[in-house]
């Protein structure tokens, strides 16, 4: 029955947009907050920890960043609902002991509201507040450029972390994106975000060793964001972080993708028996994990990462 | 149900694609459904058990049963029209319509400016009207074609000031008035904001989970191509765009049709019966397309239905409670044979023919009697009756559909 029986009051539909019905688990951009929440606020940070407990005692640094700028459409929203499940995945599973996971949110230091969002390492589901208080920039410069650069640096030189200084052992740093860094971490934005003086730019190449040393760095594009299968952006990943650049085609897929690759990482399981364990938990998302860490797959054992003090670039144990 | 189905009306509209979309639903866990064609014009009638109604536009028929719904590249979509809908959705009781879409970037925008131009152009044909709808989904295709790249299209809502500069030149271009461009912008971007927006690569995501029910709009015989022109919708309604989605992937191929045939505003309705007292208790007369007409079952002009689309794998047969027994099996003009895509000036030849064609009955066909009937007449076996609106009133008749999975 053709017909046009709903309304197209164009007023009546920008309100109900607008206004925060449903489920939307990002209550403090759905608030209309404008302002980057306190909690999440890089400026003045010495460090964000992650630390052993006699509960927590051997414990696992797990970093996911996610760009929230335009371009990005509806992926952090759906990120928002999906990352929740990390957690649990990690421990059913036993990939990793007591893992802490940590979430941020990277926007364009150039144009936008909310540069940097980065919350705390935690055990339980208190990361998932830090989710709910993340500000959905929704801007960005439109030039295919965000600032990775900036929360690279963040990583690098304010994080503290017990696996890394205690035992030997990298942390895990996912970036959820779809644009390139800037060239340069620029002192101006590091001073005016962070708050830290800087004597000079530092280069994103020079950023990436860095964070390479305490981290292994993956970055996942996903399928539906603005340049997903973007060759340029690919190619511009792979010369930072090497077979580490992940493509994902199916969103939903983003935590099994992530909680395998620690796996992977943890040396508990290989990739044929990590898709297993999808399958024993009933997950549909066993073929795109397959597909995005296929390049991870490799017939040898992982080498446990020894502590490379002379910071060799884009360190790869695999 | 384990595969992925394609549901299309092979007549003039109004089969029953939204309660054969909403039964298959209920078979079994459904990825999504997809619509691919059409836009805000379409009105797909969903009656759950309980009582609950509702005439779906833009949104899937599996909707009230918790399937998400993805607009296709394909599709025209009316963000301000979906606000409405998903507004009645709510009151229903479903919790986060929003939360159920994803809209693909590429899909066009209709925009009340088209709706406003539509409306101008039907008007001005005075008597010769076509049966437009109203909702700008023609003009929308129209200006589209007409001015490559400058079309709005739902990506262009993360884009405030490209969107602002395409607006305003097609509210210019089509000499209409309407509500202030900024106003619409700002709609738009909450729309953006509000709702997952996705690139094509989306839909071989969802074709990897579970069975997806890919939703026809309008009918076979209103195809942009092979309708009888002019009295045509702007939209491929056959299984094409459905299948240019798949990709190679296999569907069931599922075509819809009533007892017997009707159609929505003018145009050829060979078998037209006003004796016919058909009950229509959501067909009713519509300001823009104009009255509601009934026929018999006029197996020619489903046949040729058939030929341009290209077959069909099995038939649901709706209205088995009506009270109809004649079913036309030919014309005096002989079967309408199916042309190539392209020739509007064949098409409207072809018009003239059909307006001119006689039917030929066959009677006496019981309640009990019409699957096989259809079956035999078209040749397509009849997997799916429905004597009334809900679930429980549906009866699987053969197993071409697979069962579920167990």
């Amino acid at each position: 029955m053709g017909s046009g029986i709903w309304s197209t009051d164009v007023y009546a539909a920008a309100a109900s947009y607008r206004a925060a019905s449903g489920a939307s688990a990002f209550a403090y951009s759905d608030s209309g907050a404008r302002t980057v929440h306190d909690d999440l606020n890089p400026y003045g940070v010495a460090a964000r920890e992650s630390r052993d407990s006699d509960e927590h005692p051997a414990t696992v640094a797990v970093a996911v960043l996610f760009d929230v700028t335009g371009s990005m459409g509806g992926v952090p929203r759906t990120l928002q609902t999906k990352l929740p499940d990390l957690l649990g995945l990690l421990l059913r599973k036993g990939y990793a002991a007591d893992p802490q996971i940590l979430f941020g949110a990277i926007g364009d230091a150039t144009c936008d509201r909310a540069p940097l969002q980065i919350g705390q390492f935690e055990s339980d589901n208190r990361m998932d507040e830090d989710l709910g208080k993340i500000l959905l920039e929704g801007g960005g410069g439109g030039q295919r450029t965000e600032s990775y650069e900036l929360a690279m640096y963040f990583m690098a030189r304010h994080t503290s972390l017990d696996c890394f200084e205690k035992r030997g052992r990298r942390g895990y740093l996912f970036i959820i994106g779809d644009e390139l860094p800037y060239p340069k971490v620029k002192r101006r934005e590091v001073g005016k975000v962070i708050g830290d003086s800087l004597g000079r730019d530092i280069t994103t190449e020079e950023i990436v060793a860095e964070l390479t040393r305490i981290y292994d760095v993956y970055y996942i594009l996903p399928a539906g964001s603005g340049y997903a299968g973007d060759s340029h952006t690919l190619a511009a990943w792979r010369k930072l972080l090497g077979q580490n650049v992940l493509e994902l085609d199916d969103l939903d897929a983003v935590c099994e993708t992530i909680a395998l690759t620690v796996g992977l990482g943890e040396d508990a399981i290989d990739l044929d028996q990590g898709l297993g364990d999808l399958g024993d938990l009933g997950s549909a998302a066993g073929a795109a994990v397959g597909r995005a860490l296929a390049r991870l797959e490799r017939g040898a054992p992982v080498v446990g990462g020894e502590l490379d003090l002379r910071g060799g670039s884009g360190v790869i144990r695999l | 149900m384990s595969e992925h189905v394609i549901v299309v009306d092979l007549g003039y509209g109004d089969a029953g694609k939204g309660t054969v979309v909403d039964w298959l639903c209920a078979q079994g866990p459904v990825q999504a459904v997809v619509r691919f064609n059409g836009g805000g014009q379409a009105g797909h009638n969903v009656v759950l058990p309980d009582g609950r109604h509702h005439t779906f536009a833009q949104f899937g028929s599996g909707t009230l049963r918790g399937v998400p719904t993805h607009l296709s590249r394909f599709m025209v979509v009316d963000p301000l029209a979906l606000a409405s809908e998903a507004a009645h959705l709510a009151g229903l009781g479903v919790p986060d319509p929003f939360g159920l879409l994803t809209v693909d970037r590429d899909a066009l925008l209709a925009t009340p400016y088209h709706v406003a131009a539509g409306r101008a152009r039907e008007l001005a044909r005075g008597a010769d009207r076509h049966g437009s709808c109203g909702m700008g989904v023609g003009e929308t295709m129209a200006y589209a074609l007409g001015h490559p790249g400058l079309g709005p299209t739902v990506g262009d809502c993360e884009d405030p000031a490209l969107l602002t500069r395409k607006l305003r030149a097609l509210r210019e271009a089509l000499g209409v008035t309407g509500p202030a461009v900024e106003d619409c912008v700002a709609a738009y971007r909450a729309f953006a904001e509000r709702v997952a927006l996705v690139d094509s690569s989306y839909t071989a995501a969802l074709l990897r989970g579970r069975p997806v029910v890919f939703e026809g709009a309008q009918g076979v015989l209103l195809d942009e191509w092979h309708g009888f022109h002019p009295h045509t919708t702007w939209s491929t309604t056959t299984f094409a765009n459905a299948l240019a989605l798949l990709d190679g992937v296999p569907a069931v191929r599922l075509g819809v049709l009533r007892t017997y045939t009707t159609r929505h505003g003018p145009g050829p309705l060979v078998t037209e019966d006003p004796e016919l007292e058909a009950a229509e208790a959501h067909n009713a007369d519509g300001p823009w397309q104009g009255p509601f007409r009934v026929g018999h079952f006029d197996a020619v002009a489903h046949r040729y239905a058939l030929a341009v689309a290209g077959g069909a794998d099995a038939l649901a047969l709706t209205h088995l409670d009506a009270p109809v027994s004649r079913m036309c099996v030919s014309y005096d003009i002989g079967e309408l044979p199916a042309g190539p895509p392209g020739d509007l000036d064949r098409q409207a030849r072809l018009t003239g023919r059909v307006l001119r064609a006689r039917p030929r009955y066959a009677g006496g066909i019981g309640a009990g009697d019409w699957p096989a009937a259809v079956a035999d007449a078209l040749g397509v076996p009849v997997c799916l009756g429905s004597a009334g609106p809900t679930v429980a009133d549906k009866v699987r008749l053969s197993s071409v559909i697979a069962p579920e999975r167990v």
